[in-house]
């Protein structure tokens, strides 16, 4: 795939996640009890032979760099490989922050021309999922189309959700003609949605990012780009029918990483063989894993690092999770390093980096009708969110769809008892 | 120096195909790791690794040195294996003999103290305070000594010293000893005088023939180690020091002594995923590395990367290797599984006579271990007894019956 340079769209914030993108782009979120979610993309392009690659990113990049380094963990490092991150510049006719997912990329298309591609894709950073996209490629090429899309099957009434699209397609077929598209339409039924991966021909990518610069005030492939070129270019719809999962908000962060548990567990990460740079968060300097005596733990993810004395169910625990005798986690997610000491008991608790939980702690107790106060359209099921660094004080109580902003200390706290929908500034 | 090149064959087929210290240890590392990080935290930033036996392990694992730190324009990891010199042949005949035909390696890296170590233990130690020790007793030699229990002093160089550690007498591996201070095998030198040595002495031991000699002209001195120290040279200790692991109090810290290993050598070991606690499954008192899923039990046992456990199954006391595979129903006790075994379902190991030593190996395996060397096949229900040796490669159509009775060895038939 020599001529092929693909472009992620890692740069995005997204309110929906609350604290756990406070600090970082969602691209660069913990997934999977050791990952960054970008390491699905990542190494989806490796595995595809597609060697060179530009990550557009501007919020909050630095975690972002750190991860990917010279992208040696993945394989492209080499004459003819590389990945580089493209950041907004100023001091360029062209420099400003990016408007918006087309803008970012036509402010880098002197780099992108630069590598002389025959293709360019444009795929966004932050779902979980395992593709070829050798198969799509020459799908693109066999229909010599402008523009191939990939598309999965979604149900109607979740049609105002989406970026949805009209295709008429046998069965059997690969893919269509794109016949109709829309950006999260108010109504309509749909049996199509854009899994924003995009694959264009290099030069009429320019064309339209051109054309688009001068005239409009929005800069979005699906809102812009993709309806302007129906009718007048050749649109291709692709069709994607394996597991996709989405990480645009806590529920389905959460959703998506329960799904690497059960009987049969819908995401394999082995055989999807995902790499991630073991550099990044010391993971690679870590002893295995230790369970003690008193631990019980079923139904869940470990990795080096862990200490377990207490009891562990349906949970993804990050390297250097550290659970006490006594101590309970159900249903959670905590990212690295983060400490439940003796008696204390998380349930639905999604925990970044750094928290410790003190002793006797309940962490989601009781009914799980009210919404958060503060964000009620964003925290709803009841799942609690623990900020980078908090330091639970023992004996606090949370009930549900609380929020507790990052770094915050012990004295910081200065009720036992936080009713549900709360956020603990 | 690291004298890397132990044979390790009391190891029996666990050394089979690798050098003693390339031998796998507590999950992800090799035995040699313990050696590597303790010179990469005492603060050296060059290493010279002699090999000579199986050295192919050794040196994928060993690779840049990377992963110890030993990579930059001043830092280095060297594999230093036997070569045709002036003779034709030069296997090192011993570990003098293997520094002495290094003499130019030395004197290309200009140095004031050479520390030789062996990559054979399981401690920690810092190397710096050993040769600061060095320095203030002004001396020419410095041999790291502990205290070891009277029984066991026939198998060290046992140092005699005088009230200031100076050693005043040397007995190599005595029968009767008069002191119960061991040598651990590592040495710092004043590298002028380590290579007056090699060049004088004609013999080619360091315990046997370069300490005595030394003790008659030079200062030599003991410094003194305390702490956990391993010599996990039979298959018992070995097991012994992999148990070790699960008791906080054994004194052996894996992430306290800052334990550095390289995980990119095997097609990326390191690529694994976290480890999945399956439903149903069930693991107490274990160390469990990345990339394993566990259906069934696993009790009081180290688990290496990617080791598959189905459900039903129970592994217990037991050490399992890389992508070993344990199905259905199958029990495990006491057992040594080394890498890519298949145990089939329904398969029992380790039941029976303790007492029954291996026929042919006594020396090594009685305490009721049974070994199955790498990538062994196990046929389901069979039942293979205690201090067993199931050598490496087997396939199904090597056993004479589904039973193997304590104390059996089963090898490969020719083909």
């Amino acid at each position: 795939m020599k001529k092929v340079f693909a472009l992620i769209l890692a740069g995005g914030r997204v309110d929906e996640l609350s604290v756990l993108t406070l600090s970082r782009p969602k691209s660069a979120l913990p997934f999977g009890g050791m990952y960054r979610v970008i390491d699905f993309p990542l190494s989806n392009l490796m595995h595809s032979n597609i060697e060179r690659v530009g990550i557009l990113s501007q919020y909050r990049s630095y975690a972002l760099l750190n991860h990917i380094g010279v992208g040696a963990w993945w394989d492209f490092v080499g004459r003819r490989r590389g990945v580089k991150m493209l950041l907004p510049s100023i001091g360029h006719k062209l420099g400003e922050w990016y408007k918006g997912t087309a803008d970012a990329v036509y402010q880098n298309l002197e780099f992108v021309a630069e590598q002389k591609p025959e293709t360019v894709m444009v795929l966004s950073g932050d779902h979980i999922y395992k593709m070829d996209y050798g198969p799509l490629m020459q799908y693109h090429r066999d229909k010599d189309a402008d523009l191939t899309i990939v598309l999965g099957k979604i149900k109607p009434e979740e049609s105002h959700r989406f970026g949805v699209a009209e295709l008429q397609c046998g069965p059997d077929e690969p893919g269509a003609e794109l016949l109709d598209y829309k950006e999260k339409p108010v109504t309509g039924d749909f049996e199509w949605a854009s899994l924003t991966i995009y694959v264009f021909k290099a030069d009429v990518l320019a064309e339209v990012l051109t054309r688009n610069a001068e005239l409009a005030t929005s800069y979005e492939f699906g809102r812009d780009i993709i309806p302007a070129m129906l009718g007048s270019y050749n649109v291709h719809g692709y069709k994607f029918d394996g597991y996709w999962g989405y990480s645009r908000t806590v529920d389905e962060f959460w959703r998506t990483n329960m799904d690497l548990l059960g009987p049969e567990p819908k995401i394999d990460l082995d055989a999807w063989q995902i790499r991630t740079n073991l550099d990044h968060d010391k993971l690679r300097d870590r002893p295995p894993a230790r369970i003690a005596q008193t631990a019980q733990i079923e139904n869940s993810y470990i990795y080096n690092g862990c200490e377990i004395l207490g009891k562990v169910e349906n949970s993804i625990l990050f390297p250097g999770v550290k659970v006490a005798a006594g101590a309970h986690v159900s249903d959670s997610i905590l990212f690295f390093d983060c400490v439940v000491e003796e008696q204390a008991k998380l349930d639905h608790t999604i925990a970044d980096f750094d928290v410790s939980v003190g002793t006797g702690c309940v962490v989601g107790e009781g009914e799980e009708a009210i919404p958060n106060k503060d964000y009620p359209t964003l925290l709803r099921s009841g799942l609690n969110l623990l900020g980078k660094g908090v330091c639970l004080p023992p004996d606090t109580t949370l009930e549900r769809n609380c929020i507790v902003a990052p770094a915050l200390k012990k004295n910081d706290f200065d009720k036992k008892y936080y009713e549900s929908g709360t956020t603990v500034l | 120096m690291l004298l890397a090149g132990g044979v390790g064959s009391r190891l029996n087929i666990l050394g089979a195909a690798r050098a003693k210290p390339a031998v796998p240890f507590g999950g992800i590392y090799r035995i040699i790791d313990f050696t590597l990080s303790n010179a990469m935290n005492s603060g050296f930033n060059t290493i010279g690794v002699l090999t000579q036996y199986k050295p192919l392990s050794l040196m994928e694992h060993i690779g840049t040195g990377d992963a110890w730190d030993f990579t930059g324009r001043m830092r280095g990891a060297k594999i230093l294996p036997p070569r045709t010199g002036q003779k034709d042949s030069d296997w090192y005949r011993g570990t003098a003999d293997a520094v002495r035909q290094n003499i130019d390696f030395i004197e290309s890296h200009k140095s004031d103290r050479i520390l030789i170590l062996s990559g054979d233990h399981i401690y920690k130690m810092d190397y710096a305070a050993m040769v600061r020790f060095h320095g203030e007793h002004e001396a020419d030699v410095t041999i790291a000594v502990m205290t070891v229990p009277w029984q066991e002093t026939e198998q060290f160089g046992i140092a005699i010293t005088d009230d200031h550690r100076r050693i005043i007498g040397w007995e190599e591996k005595p029968k009767k000893a008069r002191a119960n201070l061991a040598s651990m095998g590592i040495y710092v030198f004043n590298t002028d005088y380590l290579l007056h040595l090699l060049r004088t002495i004609p013999q080619h031991d360091f315990g046997q023939h370069m300490i005595p000699a030394a003790l008659q002209k030079a200062r030599v001195f003991g410094y003194p180690f305390e702490g956990y120290w391993r010599d996990v040279g039979t298959v018992r200790a070995y097991w012994e020091a992999n148990m070790d692991l699960l008791d906080p109090q054994s004194g052996i810290d894996l992430a306290g002594w800052h334990l550095r290993s390289n995980i990119e050598e095997e097609g990326r070991v390191s690529d694994r995923p976290p480890s999945f606690l399956a439903p149903g499954g069930n693991v107490r008192n274990s160390i469990v590395s990345p990339g394993c899923v566990i259906r069934g039990t696993v009790e009081s046992s180290i688990l290496s990367p990617g080791v598959i456990v189905e459900s039903g199954a129970v592994i217990k006391d037991s050490v399992v290797m890389h992508g070993t595979h344990v199905g259905r129903e199958a029990r495990v006790t006491e057992c040594i599984l080394d890498k890519l075994v298949r145990v089939g379902d329904g398969a029992v190991l380790g039941i029976g006579d303790r007492g029954m030593a291996n026929h042919e190996k006594p020396e090594h395996l009685s305490s009721g271990l049974t070994l199955v060397g790498k990538e062994a096949e196990i046929a389901a229900a069979v039942r293979v007894g205690k201090n067993c040796i199931l050598c490496p490669g087997l396939v199904l159509s090597d056993y004479p019956s589904s039973f193997v009775e304590s104390g059996a060895t089963i090898r490969r038939q020719a083909q």
